[in-house]
């Protein structure tokens, strides 16, 4: 499959802060790709590069053919953004949105007409169409700027975090809808904080922390990545406090998280520890609810690459 | 109600919650420069300007003096002038167009014009005028000029009134002193004309007193600021001349009791004890010649004749004349600069105008490029393939037209309520109020390349727009104020917009009359633009 988006060594400093640092990346035709990385990590620095809307301090990039540098025009008249913020015009109506967005792609008035109804309809507005932007809810809102985004038609969508922030049925219609244009041959790069959402519509996913990436690949092949031992989830029925240190020092424990009555293994290696463990428990008589193996989640992978300290 | 102040549980007034709440408003505040600072500049600026200006004067207003005559009181007129320190000659020409002209130039403010033949004029008792042209845009130098130039003009013509009156009564006591002698001398020769003879003399001395009065009440009343008043005993007796005479007394006033009233009141009482002494000299005159016919019958000398009879003829002119003349030999006639029946606000509307579009234009800003700036459409925009200069032309096109149609309705609502004359082009009018939209978007456009949210850019706008809103004369005389802020007029766009208007609406001048209005506004346009498609970047960081 070819690329679509050729990123080398492309960097963005604010002053002395480095928000992206020389990342080479590339995205393939067709597919949904997926970015992740806790805030600040450089997720919408690196989007607001590729969209045009700011310029590089050094690096390259090559967007549906077009050089970053040279002909942002060109660029801009083939992509569609789904900002953070809505970006609608909030004294217009939905209708009257997408008519003067689609002015400023150029397109005719009859293309305008024959494109914002069918996207109205894609994306459940049709019926009001005729009402202000600005009185919309947030889910209205955001699915009235992915209409106007793709008003152009355009090669690659970007979306930056286009769920954050709506209840789940909005949530759902927006994936759906992004599912939808994907299917129709729509290139789309998205952003998101929600690793299950990732994991469900990302062909491909690329961590970013720091300002760098730090993996990439599909889900399975980071999940893969991660873990070469398993997680264990140990429910037991009194606090075990002192027990942590213990358990700590096992030879096959490489990990341990406790919350509450529920303790976590990270397991090295792929030996089976039920029994040894279920017996560590017996001996310290220590009431055991459940052992069950975890499947690894994205956030799962997520944590172990970002660690798990806080982000400003 | 009760409930509405009160919750159960809760305290009315939490001192601790209220501190943290100052604290916080102080923090909010403090953090934010953009506020900071015009919130600091204001009321600088506020003291500066009203500091300055209230209470003050325009002063060195540019003044031409048409000089037709060259006569010592000429030269004493122009010498007052000069030496007032509202005034600074800057041409002395001979005739009314080539100061009209300077006028309409701007070099000059006033036109004062000494008509031919001033000096003899006044000398021959005949009344003189000198008339006073003012260019009435700022109408705070408009009403100081005249105000001071009719002051110099009275205070000169007391001066000659006071001058004149002083010899005459010097005339008047030589006339009774010689018609006392005459008595003294010839007590027999004239035994049947004494009574009349007596009579005559005391009518004299009478008018002695009376000019003396008019004389010590027109000296009085020259220096300012303080001003005499002549109070009379009771207004019943007001109608009797020689009775009011008699009781009045002069009173020193301050000048806060009203200069002007306390010296229409000298002049008034003035003029009745002119007219009273010329009364009196008429009276002296027809008993003295009643009695020089007598003496010519009973003897053949010519004594009397040539002693009494001639100095009384000799002041016969002054009892003749009309007592105004006597005492207003100089008068001031005021014409307006333009048109006529200009008032203050013909004069404020343009200035009005020019503001209006400027306060609009630059704060409609905040919402178009500001506000979009912060609920992202305009991210969207930028997003779209969509040029600089398009989004930029765009937006001030738009302001432009909208600002066209407000001053329309500017002009026509200033029609409908105060019958405004538009004297000049309409057409012309347009273009400078298209320029100045321009420039007052652009000034809009580069302010709101500097902040991110609206409330900063109100901020900032406000930098801008409070100097152009008292410096463009519409609140303040800018003669009044000090100059430096003078020197900050001078690169306001607004104050070569407001002359540029004030040309065409008022004066009707022509584009070449605002020529160089007009060039300063193109070259604010044109710097502006060029900076604001400089600094109007699409990143958005």
């Amino acid at each position: 499959m070819k690329n679509i988006i050729e990123i080398k060594g492309l960097t963005k400093k604010f002053g002395n802060f480095t928000a992206v640092d020389r990342m080479n990346l590339n995205v393939r035709e067709g597919e949904i790709f997926g970015f992740l990385g806790p805030n600040g990590a450089g997720k919408t620095t690196t989007i607001s590069m590729l969209t045009t809307l700011i310029r590089p301090t050094a690096g390259e990039a090559k967007i549906a053919g077009h050089d970053l540098a040279t002909e942002g025009v060109y660029i801009r008249g083939s992509i569609g953004v789904v900002p953070q913020t809505f970006a609608l015009f909030p004294e217009l109506t939905a209708q009257e949105n997408l008519n003067y967005i689609g002015k400023l792609y150029g397109l005719s008035d009859s293309v305008i007409k024959e494109r914002s109804n069918s996207l109205l309809k894609t994306v459940g507005l049709i019926e009001h169409r005729d009402r202000i932007a600005g009185v919309f809810s947030g889910g209205m809102k955001q699915r009235l700027s992915l209409a106007a985004s793709i008003i152009s038609n355009p090669k690659i969508l970007f979306m930056d975090e286009p769920t954050t922030g709506l209840d789940p049925q909005s949530r759902i219609a927006i994936r759906e809808l992004t599912e939808h244009l994907n299917k129709q041959g729509m290139t789309i790069v998205y952003t998101t904080h929600d690793m299950d959402e990732a994991d469900k519509i990302c062909d491909r996913i690329t961590i970013m922390d720091n300002g760098r990436i730090i993996a990439d690949g599909t889900s399975e092949e980071l999940k893969e990545m991660v873990h070469s031992g398993y997680v264990l989830e140990v429910e037991v029925e009194n606090e075990t406090k002192h027990l942590i240190a213990e358990l700590k020092a096992l030879p096959y424990v490489a990990h341990l998280n406790q919350e509450a009555n529920i303790l976590t293994l990270t397991i090295k290696g792929k030996k089976d520890v039920f029994y040894s463990l279920s017996d560590f428990f017996k001996r310290r008589n220590c009431q055991v609810v459940e052992i069950r193996r975890k499947v690894p989640s994205l956030e799962d992978v997520f944590i172990h690459l970002t660690k798990k300290d806080l982000r400003d | 109600m009760a409930k509405q102040i009160q919750e159960k549980g809760e305290k009315v007034l939490d001192f601790h919650k209220i501190a943290a709440i100052m604290q916080k408003n102080f923090i909010v505040l403090v953090r934010d420069k953009t506020r900071i600072i015009p919130l600091l500049l204001f009321p600088i600026f506020m003291i500066t300007v009203f500091g300055f200006t209230s209470g003050n004067t325009p002063k060195h207003i540019p003044t031409a003096i048409v000089v037709a005559d060259n006569s010592p009181l000429s030269q004493q007129l122009q010498q007052d002038i000069a030496g007032s320190d509202i005034f600074s000659i800057k041409r002395l020409v001979g005739t009314e167009a080539e100061a009209k002209k300077l006028l309409d130039s701007g070099t000059v403010r006033v036109i004062v014009e000494i008509p031919p033949g001033l000096g003899e004029d006044v000398e021959s008792s005949q009344q003189a005028s000198v008339t006073v042209i003012v260019d009435e845009s700022d109408s705070s130098i408009a009403v100081t000029a005249q105000t001071t130039l009719s002051k110099i003009i009275s205070v000169e013509s007391n001066k000659i009134a006071a001058q004149k009156i002083i010899s005459f009564q010097q005339a008047v006591g030589n006339a009774g002193g010689k018609l006392q002698a005459e008595i003294a001398s010839q007590p027999d020769s004239y035994g049947v004309i004494a009574a009349d003879t007596i009579a005559a003399q005391s009518l004299l001395v009478q008018s002695k007193q009376l000019t003396d009065r008019t004389s010590q009440a027109l000296l009085l009343s020259i220096p300012p600021p303080a001003v005499y008043v002549v109070q009379s005993p009771s207004s019943a007796n007001a109608k009797d001349t020689m009775n009011l005479t008699a009781n009045s007394t002069y009173v020193e006033q301050s000048a806060a009791a009203g200069p002007t009233e306390a010296q229409a009141a000298i002049m008034q009482q003035s003029s009745s004890l002119v007219a009273a002494a010329s009364a009196n000299i008429g009276k002296a005159t027809v008993i003295a010649a009643q009695a020089d016919s007598q003496v010519k019958a009973s003897k053949s000398e010519p004594a009397y004749s040539e002693n009494v009879a001639v100095p009384l003829y000799a002041i016969h002119a002054f009892a003749t004349a009309d007592a105004n003349t006597i005492l207003r030999p100089l008068s001031y006639d005021q014409k307006p600069g333009y048109g006529t029946g200009k008032r203050p606000i013909d004069f404020l509307i343009p200035s009005i105008i020019a503001l209006t579009i400027f306060q609009g234009a630059a704060m409609g800003m905040g919402r178009a490029v500001a506000g979009e700036k912060r609920d992202g459409s305009l991210t969207r925009v930028f997003l779209t393939p969509t040029s600089n200069a398009t989004i930029i032309m765009g937006t001030i096109f738009f302001y432009v037209i909208f600002e066209m149609f407000r001053a329309a309705f500017l002009i026509g609502v200033s029609m409908l309520l105060f019958n405004i004359q538009i004297e000049g082009s309409i057409l012309i009018i347009v273009l400078i109020l298209m320029i100045f939209t321009g420039i007052s978007i652009s000034i809009g456009m580069i302010l709101s390349s500097m902040v991110k949210t609206e409330q900063q850019y109100m901020g900032m706008a406000m930098l801008v727009s409070m100097p152009s809103m008292f410096l463009a004369g519409v609140f303040f005389p800018l003669q009044a104020m000090p100059k430096l802020l003078q020197l900050l007029a001078q690169i306001l766009p607004i104050t070569y917009a407001g002359e540029a208007l004030r040309s065409v609406m008022i004066k009707g001048f022509g584009i070449t009359g605002i020529i160089s209005p007009l060039l300063i506004l193109l070259l604010f346009l044109s710097v502006l633009l060029f900076t604001v498609f400089m600094v109007f970047k699409r990143d958005i960081e």
